[in-house]
Parts: C-alpha cells; sequence; structure tokens
C-alpha cells in the first residue's frame, strides 16, 4: 500500500507520489475479458468481412445495418478499442519515460476515443439512415 | 573498497542486467515480442475499419474509394498483412490465457503450445483469404 507510516517506501517516494497507482488490478482485469470478448466478436468479424466480399455497395449497407452485424460490430469495436488502449499504454510506459510518456499517454487516450466515437457513428449511421 | 570510493565521492557504477540481446533466442520469446508487434499494427490497423465504416456510411462514391484501396496491391497487402496480425494476436492471447490457467507451462509444453499457436496463425490466415478468393 503506498504511502503508509513506517512500511518500506522512502519518505522521498511518497513525496513523489511513486508507486503503484491501485488501478493495476482492474486494467488486467479489463484487459483479459475485453480480450476473452475480442476472440468471439472478431472471429464473427472475419466471418462478416467474409461475407461482405461478394457484395456491392448496397448489399453491405443493408447487411451492415441489420441488427445481429451493427450490434456484434458495436461490441467489437468498444470492447477492441478498450483493448488497445490499455494494451498501447502498458507499450508507451514501458519505452516512454517524463513528459514524452505523459503526451504519449493523452495522445493514445484521444486517439481510441475518437477512433471509437468514428466507428460508432458510422455503424449507427448505417442503420438508421 | 565501496567506503574509500565514497570517501573520494565517486560513487561505484550500479550493477546492471544482461540486456535482452545476449539471451539465445526462444519461440516464447520471439512470439512474446510478436504479441507485442501484432497489438501494435491492430491499433493502427484500426484506422482501416473506421475508414470503412465511415465510408460505407457517407455514400457509393466514398465507398468506392475504400474499395479501390483495398482491391490494389497495396491494400491487399496491407489487409492480409492485418488478417494475419488478427490471428496471431489472437492464439497468442489465448496462448496467454492457457498459461494464465496454470496450463502448458513445462519445458516442452510452453514451446509446442507457442509453436502450434504460430502455424495456426499462419494457416488461419491463408484458409481465410482462400476462402476470400473463392466467394468472391
Amino acid at each position: 500500500m503506498s504511502g503508509k507510516a513506517g512500511g518500506l517506501r522512502t519518505p522521498l517516494t511518497r513525496v513523489r507520489f511513486l508507486g503503484s497507482s491501485l488501478k493495476g488490478t482492474s486494467e488486467a482485469w479489463t484487459i483479459h475479458v475485453t480480450g476473452l470478448a475480442n476472440v468471439v466478436l472478431g472471429l464473427y468479424f472475419v466471418w462478416l468481412i467474409l461475407d461482405l466480399l461478394h457484395m456491392d455497395y448496397n448489399g453491405v449497407r443493408a447487411t451492415l445495418g441489420r441488427p445481429i452485424p451493427a450490434i456484434l460490430l458495436l461490441a467489437f469495436i468498444l470492447s477492441g478499442i478498450v483493448h488497445m488502449e490499455i494494451g498501447m499504454r502498458s507499450i508507451i510506459v514501458d519505452y516512454v519515460d517524463g513528459h514524452p510518456r505523459a503526451w504519449a499517454l493523452i495522445a493514445n487516450t484521444c486517439f481510441a476515443a475518437i477512433l471509437a466515437l468514428a466507428c460508432v457513428y458510422a455503424t449507427l449511421r448505417i442503420s438508421f439512415t | 573498497m565501496a567506503s574509500t570510493e565514497l570517501a573520494r565521492g565517486r560513487p561505484r557504477p550500479r550493477p546492471l542486467s544482461p540486456h535482452l540481446l545476449i539471451y539465445k533466442f526462444t519461440i516464447t520469446m520471439v512470439m512474446s515480442i510478436m504479441h507485442r508487434i501484432t497489438g501494435f499494427g491492430l491499433y493502427v490497423g484500426v484506422l482501416l475499419l473506421a475508414w470503412f465504416l465511415i465510408a460505407a456510411s457517407t455514400d457509393a462514391v466514398a465507398f468506392s474509394w475504400f474499395t479501390a484501396f483495398i482491391d490494389s496491391i497495396i491494400g491487399r497487402l496491407v489487409l492480409f498483412g492485418f488478417t494475419w496480425a488478427l490471428f496471431n494476436h489472437m492464439l497468442g492471447g489465448i496462448r496467454h490465457f492457457l498459461w494464465d490457467a496454470g496450463y502448458a507451462l513445462d519445458a516442452p509444453a510452453r514451446e509446442q503450445l507457442t509453436w502450434a499457436t504460430t502455424i495456426a496463425a499462419l494457416v488461419l490466415t491463408v484458409v481465410t483469404w482462400a476462402i476470400g478468393y473463392a466467394v468472391r
């Protein structure tokens, strides 16, 4: 635990807020659950794309606009992007230090959020227009 | 010895752990690295999914730009790479789930499992593309 008096941490690391953020377990759990979901949803996604290959534009729209493909696609987008945001965060904290790390983490979160919103928006637009 | 160096005000260089590349390459090590690289590739590759969905939601002209790219040689290579990265990362993830559950941690089993998932990812990629060309 962080900052407990008489613990193994030095006063300096406590002052600098170094050490565990106490969020590791929840993050590890999330990347495992989304990873498991991505196996199932990813296989469905590959099957869906194979199904779309022989279709023209109107066929693709009609297929993606049906409820089950749309819902599973939305699930894949959300589960996949949450998974990749956490995965990229672990890459960044492994290889980037200092201020560049902070900017890389911010860029990662913003990229994932914009990408998720764009994909969800487009999927819903295909269904509802 | 340390006290004399401290007295001179010059700290002894700290011991360093050996770098990654000093070790012999093993299949589990290589595929662990590939898991991270394919994860990174998929991260960038999701841009392709976003382009596909946005183009499909816009109109036939926007969609034709996307299909023109995917039909090109570069587009096909990118999509083939994406397919392999997806299967390799997917099966690598399943391998990690098995290890997390305590299976296949012994020396021969962990290597065999890693070879199996690596080969299976290549086979699934080729099979998917064979189906793709067949139904098209």
